[in-house]
């Protein structure tokens, strides 16, 4: 058995969804940045995973900029969230139902 | 076949990791946990002959954002919030679970994949600059924007956490 | 390397750095909204000048200065200087940060005028973000517990909606081993179905639902009325026109350029758009109905322009060759960024006096401010499609393009649509010249606000009567087809 690029698909495709997942089903934002956080890793596996195959790095320059924007966006997201800390004052933070509506 | 062992504890840790992200109550494990599917992650990058990347997703995944997370968890004291489930959580497993049978399908029977072989891995680090910075062929342009997107999200992140 | 290309973008984040800076020194605040105008209007003059110097390509064909790109330039130029205009009242509130305030109004519009103009998936995904990281922060920028959680709230789901954006991208690598478009069309375009190869026709949805979320299209539009509620309300504005213009532009380079052929593709996704379309219609229009808010109300108004302004993406889609689908919604968009930023510069006006955004509070309005009401009630009534406006040629250029390509169920169905928006919109011009004032004292505004606002009016008025110069230009635009 060898492992080919279906496999890398695979998990990737089972990352996502468990991202999405979470980040549609819980209410405390850090946890819903943390799962947007492992879609954007699914993404980069799959990236990573046609960069191997096709024997180019495209997918793998992709990947680098999708670290730097998801760096830039947990760095907002968490201001945002320590922003709104601040207004309530308390420990009720970040009470945001994603699918409210 | 050191590869394919590899490969299945690797995927198996980097989900039970992120399923635990999702299910755990308590935040500050479930961080935890997000650290280690993204050290897994990385090692699926050296699978892939991915070692440049292996090591920045170590140095920023796993270095700045998760030290950022831990950070605002506890700033904000999110512990002892734990981590609840929003009132939709049945509609969102079922659209997660479509999505992942929609993907496996389609990529499973996907005859347009790159197939074969992938060549033999080779250091990636000084073809990658190459093929960031050629002015001809290369990435200059998104990674101007980049720097750009990244002075913007500093003056941001500086300006909303201040006091007012 | 021609860097000539990059001279509105260049000029712009010059501008944008200039006023953070000159926001340390400079004590009248509002010189700082003038460096940013005197920007944008460089960016403008600068984008004219290429216009003259005819299409070109940089970057390895990465970033394309075309007749296409150029226009939206224009047309987000226009639209930033208008925010900037109708902020100078708003931002006197904030004791700090105004320069970062304008600034990052300066680096959306760079990222927005880049998603237009770049023809390769990487420096689209990155521009995307650059324009949508600079819109979070300025919708939480008030800090206060609407504003905030506004901001996390569209930072979230943004950031969702970009996960799967990206994920339609990688499997659309993954199928051409390329990002950039015209090779990409160049591996899509002989292929006999997709019955082979079911990752790339998911790839390509995925990326509608991506670009959905940005024009705020139904299915993908729950974040916007609380974003528009709690966001400042010329960054709603911002937000409604600007944002929507960009991701148009995106969607039409994107689909016609990467998967205009084969002519089997293009009939689908045409369809798919022309569903989406019919639902943002539906859905935006029946729930303001309901709004008691109108900020809440613009917003889904909002959801409901996309849709119409989708009818024109299922022609396109429908006949790839014809390009009325095109053009129409040039038209569509330009029209619509002056009928809504005036709407928005009014309820600037009166909601910086009366403190509030319900409908009820607009009573008698009429009497109190009488130029800001009728300004108002005729901005409503152009959002409706009644002449002599420039909503009403715009929404029959696009139903022309619409029935030109058989889509007559479509179109019908926009048109009731805009008779049951007429109900909403309407009312809130009957409780302003109707209803009795709660107060008597008038509406002061900055000559700022009223000079943004007597322009759009202007506009809309001018488009309304001569709309044949600009749909003169907006049939002549074409973008550089490789």
């Amino acid at each position: 058995m060898t492992i080919g690029l279906e496999h890398y698909l695979i998990l990737s495709a089972v990352l996502f969804s468990i991202g999405l997942f979470g980040a549609l089903a819980k209410r405390n934002a850090v946890v819903v940045l943390m799962c947007i956080e492992i879609m954007l890793n699914a993404v980069n596996i799959a990236m990573v995973g046609f960069s191997r195959f096709w024997g180019l790095l495209t997918g793998q320059v992709f990947a680098v900029f999708i670290m730097t924007v998801a760096a830039a966006e947990a760095a907002v997201g968490i201001a945002i969230i320590i922003a709104i800390y601040r207004s309530r004052q308390s420990v009720d933070v970040g009470e945001v139902d994603l699918m409210k509506w | 076949m050191g590869t394919v062992i590899t490969f299945w504890a690797l995927a198996v840790a980097s989900v039970v990791a992120a399923l635990a992200v999702v299910f755990l109550r308590d935040v500050f494990r479930a961080a935890l946990f997000l650290l280690a599917s993204f050290i897994a992650v990385a090692g699926i990058f050296l699978l892939l002959s991915a070692d440049f990347l292996a090591a920045i997703q170590v140095l920023i995944y796993v270095g700045a954002i998760g030290v950022l997370i831990v950070f605002a968890i506890m700033l904000t004291r999110e512990v002892k919030r734990g981590n609840p489930w929003g009132r939709m959580r049945f509609l969102a497993a079922i659209a997660g679970a479509l999505l992942l049978v929609t993907i496996v399908l389609a990529v499973v029977n996907t005859a347009g994949w790159p197939g074969g072989t992938p060549p033999p891995p080779q250091a990636t680090t000084e073809p990658l600059a190459m093929r960031l910075f050629d002015l001809e062929t290369g990435f200059v342009l998104p990674f101007e924007i980049a720097s750009v997107l990244l002075l913007a999200a500093v003056i941001g992140a500086i300006v909303l956490v201040r006091e007012r | 390397m021609n860097f000539d290309l990059l001279t509105p973008e260049l000029g712009l984040c010059g501008t944008a750095l200039l006023v953070i800076l000159a926001d340390l020194v400079v004590e009248r605040k509002t010189v700082l909204a003038g460096l940013s105008v005197v920007g944008l209007l460089v960016a403008i003059g600068l984008t004219l000048w290429l216009w003259g110097q005819g299409p070109a390509t940089a970057f390895g064909g990465m970033l394309v200065m075309d007749q296409f790109a150029l226009f939206f330039k224009l047309i987000l130029c226009g639209a930033a200087i208008l925010v900037i205009l109708s902020s100078v009242d708003y931002v006197s509130k904030f004791p700090r940060f105004q320069g970062e305030y304008y600034g990052l109004i300066l680096f959306s519009a760079v990222g927005m005028m880049l998603m237009a103009a770049t023809r390769e998936l990487v420096s689209i995904y990155i521009s995307l973000e650059l324009a949508s990281i600079s819109l979070y922060i300025l919708a939480g920028f008030l800090k206060d517990h609407r504003s905030s959680e506004a901001g996390l709230k569209y930072l979230l789901l943004g950031a969702v909606a970009s996960a799967v954006l990206l994920y339609g991208m990688a499997l659309v690598f993954g199928f051409s081993g390329t990002t950039h478009l015209d090779k990409i069309a160049g591996m899509v375009g002989s292929l006999e179905g997709l019955g082979a190869n079911p990752g790339l026709l998911l790839g390509i949805v995925l990326m509608v639902a991506g670009f959905g979320f940005k024009i705020a299209s139904v299915p993908f539009q729950m974040w916007v009325p609380d974003v528009y509620e709690g966001a400042p309300t010329p960054i709603t504005a911002y937000l409604s026109v600007a944002s929507k213009a960009a991701g148009f532009a995106v969607i039409l380079r994107v689909f016609i350029t990467a998967f205009g052929e084969p002519a089997w593709l293009s009939q689908n996704w045409g369809m798919l758009f022309a569903i989406l379309s019919a639902l943002s219609m539906t859905v935006g229009n029946v729930v303001a109905l309901a709004q008691g808010n109108i900020k809440r109300m613009l917003g889904y108004s909002s959801i409901a322009q996309a849709g119409y302004l989708m009818v024109g993406l299922a022609a396109v889609g429908r006949g790839p060759g014809d390009f009325i689908g095109q053009s129409s919604i040039l038209f569509f968009l330009a029209s619509y960024a002056l009928t809504n930023l005036g709407a928005f510069i009014a309820v600037i006006a009166i909601s910086n006096k009366v403190d509030s955004d319900l409908i009820d509070d607009y009573s008698g309005m009429a009497r109190r401010a009488p130029l800001l009401a009728l300004a108002l009630a005729f901005c409503l009534i152009s959002l409706t499609g009644i002449p002599p406006t420039a909503g009403f040629v715009a929404k029959i250029y696009i139903f022309y393009a619409g029935i030109k390509q058989d889509l007559l169920w479509l179109v019908i169905t926009g048109v009731i649509n805009s008779v049951i928006s007429a109900y909403y919109y309407l009312r809130v011009v009957r409780v302003m010249y109707l209803g009795a004032p709660a107060a008597e004292e008038g509406v002061p505004s900055s000559g700022a606000l009223r000079t943004a606002l007597g322009l759009c009016s202007l506009g809309v008025l001018v488009l309304g009567i001569v709309p044949g110069v600009l749909i003169g230009v907006a049939e002549a635009v074409k973008f550089l087809m490789p």
